[in-house]
């Protein structure tokens, strides 16, 4: 009944650029948009239906495609709803969900470092988990472990 | 068939001294007299003076080095500070080392905050890359003499996550390590054991 609602709403804010919302248990639904309509559904999300805290960002490495997902909460219908969108595996970037959800921005920082998604206009887009400096992004699936080099271990002086 | 072992008899406190005082064949025994001493306050500034001339003359008689050292020595290797700081899941190990079940003060063993007040640096847990320097930085403020342990798999080798792209194969590779405890955790036994051995380390080496 409530998820009939986010439909309509979704769908008359950013039109076909809204594909679908599929059931997802014990949720309102898993909410799939096109990436460039991601501004505008976040607001709408927010402010018309009232999902005002974002839980998680994650990604995923689908090896044909990226998907990169936000759940977010609603203390009105006490329920999560799931954002989706697939990116391209080349270059994959989507808008960044910080100016709508202050809490996005630490969990893109992670989702970007680790399944290397860029997220465009974002205020601080760093390392959060791993070393400054480091370059590769270990939860790809092309990613793979290896035996650690040999390093020198340090003799005392004294 | 043999019978079950008797109970325990009920014990009261002092029943049988009682007893005995009571029938007269516990002999009093005559206690010497303790003369009373008269213990004076020493203030600081009294006894710093006093202490100097006492070691100054020890000093002359046997040799600076062959007192000083020695004397720090004993003094310090018995009063090892560790760091008190928990990397990961061997933090509670070695929180429990230091709970009344253990009490590994006992030992001198007692944990400081800061890396200024400490002489033994205890890596308890996965040493991961982005806290690496942080950890180099708390050794160096440490003052010297100093001591590293490293504690578990994880600052051993880098344990489970060895082949992890984040985790620094052994501690050994940031700073010199002493003492190593093998364990996942290590029992706070083993934590205690490892710094006796510590302990046995310092007397040899630097003796
Ligand atoms: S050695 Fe085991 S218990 Fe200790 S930090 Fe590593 S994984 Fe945790």
């Amino acid at each position: 009944m409530q998820s009939d609602d986010v439909a309509r709403t979704v769908a008359a804010q950013i039109g076909e650029r809204f594909l679908g919302l599929e059931p997802f248990p014990r949720t309102a639904g898993r909410l799939r948009f096109r990436s460039e309509a991601a501004l505008p559904l976040f607001h709408t999300v927010k402010e018309q239906l009232g999902f005002h805290h974002l839980s998680m960002v994650g990604g995923i490495d689908w090896v044909t495609h990226r998907e990169v997902f936000y759940v977010v909460w609603s203390d009105d219908r006490r329920q999560y709803l799931l954002l989706s969108a697939d990116l391209p595996a080349a270059a994959p970037h989507i808008e960044s969900a910080a100016s709508v959800w202050p809490a996005a921005n630490w969990h893109e920082r992670e989702t970007w470092e680790l399944v290397d998604i860029q997220f465009d206009h974002h205020p601080d887009l760093r390392h959060l988990l791993l070393p400054d400096g480091y370059e590769a992004h270990p939860l790809l699936r092309s990613f793979q472990l290896h035996e650690p080099e040999e390093l020198e271990v340090k003799q005392r002086s004294v | 068939m043999s019978a079950p072992p008797a109970p325990p008899m009920p014990r009261t406190a002092g029943s049988a001294a009682e007893a005995y005082r009571l029938e007269g064949e516990l002999p009093m025994v005559e206690q010497p007299a303790v003369p009373f001493v008269e213990i004076e306050t020493v203030r600081a500034r009294e006894f710093i003076p006093a202490a100097k001339e006492a070691f100054g003359a020890l000093i002359a008689e046997q040799g600076q080095a062959k007192l000083i050292r020695p004397t720090f020595n004993w003094a310090g290797r018995n009063s090892l500070f560790p760091l008190h700081w928990g990397l990961a899941c061997c933090a509670i190990e070695f929180a429990s080392a230091f709970s009344a079940r253990w009490d590994s003060e006992r030992f001198g063993i007692v944990p400081r905050s800061s890396p200024r007040q400490c002489d033994l640096m205890i890596v308890n847990g996965t040493v991961t890359w982005k806290v690496a320097h942080k950890l180099i930085t708390l050794y160096e403020q440490m003052p010297e003499p100093k001591w590293v342990i490293a504690m578990g798999n994880c600052a051993t080798g880098g344990g489970p996550f060895r082949t992890a792209y984040s985790v620094v194969p052994g501690v050994d590779k940031l700073v010199p390590v002493d003492v190593y405890i093998a364990g996942c955790p290590p029992r706070p036994e083993a934590m205690i054991d490892g710094i006796l051995r510590l302990e046995e380390l310092i007397r040899e080496r630097r003796e």
